[in-house]
């Protein structure tokens, strides 16, 4: 079984290619927020560097968010049309589960927090398990103020991965037993989306490409209406 | 020649599309799913809901044109999307999706612009129509005289200084009352209405440029002085006002440039006013006209597909590095 799986959730863009064996091959940039132009010759080159044919893929896996909403789309459009393209079973995987999964061996309490820009994060909790992680709260999206209170409530040993705790450090740094976010944790990465949805593909957690659903936690501005220029 | 079957995907506004269309004017389907009901909540196109709308609803709608058209996807030639101008969000989708499908099936891909789209809807159902032409391409977004002197070679004679046709008639509707979109509810509104309010012909014989916002102003304040008039007859009036400027400076420029012919497109050339003006005028100057079915001047992907054509045996593919631009002009 060969997984090809698309991360664009972030300011960052990547994929990678793996299964059985582990992952093949895997590539990101993350200059320009240049996801829509970048992410079909990097599926390309990575395809040749894993030294596979796209037919020879039977899953696609993709990170469905939260994250940025126009990079989100732009991975989650492509992932759905290869699947489609193929005809082949896809598997959405959270970009929280994503940053928290590297910490996996940690004993503390995870807090996956992801930049959600105006003045708000994106983030889960997560405990480890045997062979893993599990979430323990919903996706939600709140200020860092209202995170950092809620954190302090539970007193938990806690570690902090993601861009929005980088972000918001000042919110977390001197909390009791919160251990900071570091650099290296700020973005989901493609070849842990493929370890994770290897583990998903096993127990056959498959969606059809038009049954996946992007995960936003947001409604849409309605205010935004007209700003843009509008229908042509 | 080679690539015969185009395979095109439409996302710029707020309609998902997708068509198959061989040697860029036979159409074997055409798919074309609006969001209108959605955005009508809103009274306009919020920009995030037609992007979320465009993910569930993109591969459903290529499926149903592969589907329609009797094909299968090995049997595409070329997969086209259009990239600008329009909405950014939803024209990410479309582009993402086409150049997935083009390097998974192992077909060249080509960016579409979406100004060169709508005058190749013309062509369509007229393949063989006779070159210079002057197209009025009018919409929500934009009103533009363009002289096509040869196939991909333009030049825009004039356009809006402010509002687009199309967004006057949704801020009329709007201001009236009407609900959205504007351009529809007017249209039918005004069969039935009486042309006896003289509203201003803005720049009506200054060159080829518009100006909509002026008249816009002047159909709220007679509203606001005459509160007791019938809306049919401001629908009708309006309407009047807006198709004349529209075909008499598309008129002066068919003699002008000594045309063959004057052609219309976009989603305002649905008009009724507008089709039947145009076809009068031609009539009048010995000119051909040309006005495409209405399914075809709205947002459709088989314009795109009839675009795709033309530049795709020009210029060749897009690279697999082509992203979308919003604000893509026509190349002139
Ligand atoms: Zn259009």
């Amino acid at each position: 079984m060969l997984i090809l799986g698309i991360e664009s959730a972030t300011s960052q863009v990547g994929c990678a290619i793996g299964g059985h064996e582990g992952v093949l091959a895997s590539t990101h940039s993350s200059r320009g927020k240049r996801h829509a132009e970048n992410l079909t010759p990097q599926i390309d080159f990575v395809r040749q560097q894993a030294r596979v044919e796209l037919d020879e893929i039977s899953v696609v896996a993709v990170d469905i968010g939260p994250g940025l909403y126009t990079g989100l789309r732009v991975g989650v459009a492509a992932a759905i049309s290869i699947a489609f393209g193929l005809g082949i079973p896809m598997i959405g995987v959270s970009s929280l589960d994503l940053i928290a999964y590297p910490a996996r061996h940690c004993q503390k309490l995870i807090v996956a927090a992801i930049d959600a820009r105006r003045d708000e994060i994106f983030h889960a909790s997560y405990r480890q398990v045997p062979g893993g992680i599990q979430r323990v709260s919903d996706p939600t999206v709140s200020s860092p103020q209202d995170l950092s209170a809620e954190i302090q409530a539970q007193g938990n040993e806690t570690l902090m991965v993601g861009d929005g705790a980088i972000r918001y450090a000042d919110q977390f740094e001197n909390l009791r037993g919160v251990e900071p976010a570091e650099p290296g944790s700020a973005y989901p990465s493609a070849s842990s989306l493929v370890q994770l949805a290897h583990a998903k593909a096993l127990r056959e957690e498959f969606v059809n490409p038009s049954e996946l659903k992007p995960l936003y936690l947001r409604k849409p501005d309605a205010l935004e209406i007209n700003k843009q220029r509008r229908r042509m | 020649m080679t690539q015969n079957l185009v395979l095109a995907i439409e996302t710029s506004c707020d309609e998902t599309a997708a068509a198959v269309v061989a040697d860029g004017k036979n159409v074997l389907s055409s798919v074309v799913s609006s969001q209108v009901d959605i955005h009508a909540r809103y009274g306009g196109v919020v920009p995030e809901v037609a992007s979320r709308a465009h993910v569930d609803l993109i591969t459903p709608v290529i499926a149903q044109a592969l589907v329609e058209a009797g094909i299968d996807h090995s049997d595409v030639d070329l997969v086209a999307a259009t990239r600008g101008p329009g909405l950014i969000g939803s024209l990410l989708v479309g582009v993402s999706a086409a150049k997935s499908l083009a390097l998974v099936w192992k077909k060249p891909f080509i960016g579409v612009n979406h100004l060169e789209a709508h005058l190749y809807s013309c062509f369509l159902e007229e393949p063989d129509l006779e070159l210079p032409l002057v197209v009025l391409l009018v919409s929500g977004g934009h009103t533009m005289l363009i002289a096509m002197d040869d196939h991909l070679s333009y030049k825009i004679l004039g356009q809006t200084l402010d509002d687009a046709a199309g967004e006057a008639y949704d801020k009329v509707a709007r201001y009236l009352g009407l609900g959205y979109p504007g351009g529809p509810i007017i249209d039918q509104l005004a069969v039935s209405g009486k042309p006896e309010i003289e509203f201003p012909r803005p720049m009506l014989h200054e060159g080829y440029n518009f100006s909509f916002s002026g008249l816009k102003t002047s159909v709220i304040n007679y509203v606001r002085k005459n509160p007791g008039t019938p809306i049919e007859d401001i629908a009708t009036s309006f309407q009047e006002a807006v198709v004349d400027v529209l075909v008499t400076k598309a008129k002066k420029a068919a003699i002008e440039i000594n045309a063959k012919g004057l052609c219309i497109g976009g989603g305002v050339a649905a008009n009724s006013r507008l089709r039947e003006a145009v076809l009068d005028v031609c009539l009048q100057e010995g000119l051909h006209s040309f006005v495409p079915s209405r399914s075809y001047c709205t947002d459709n992907a088989a314009m795109v597909a009839a675009a795709a054509w033309r530049r795709y045996s020009q210029d060749g593919p897009s690279s697999l590095y082509t992203g979308a631009d919003p604000n893509l002009r026509l190349p002139e």
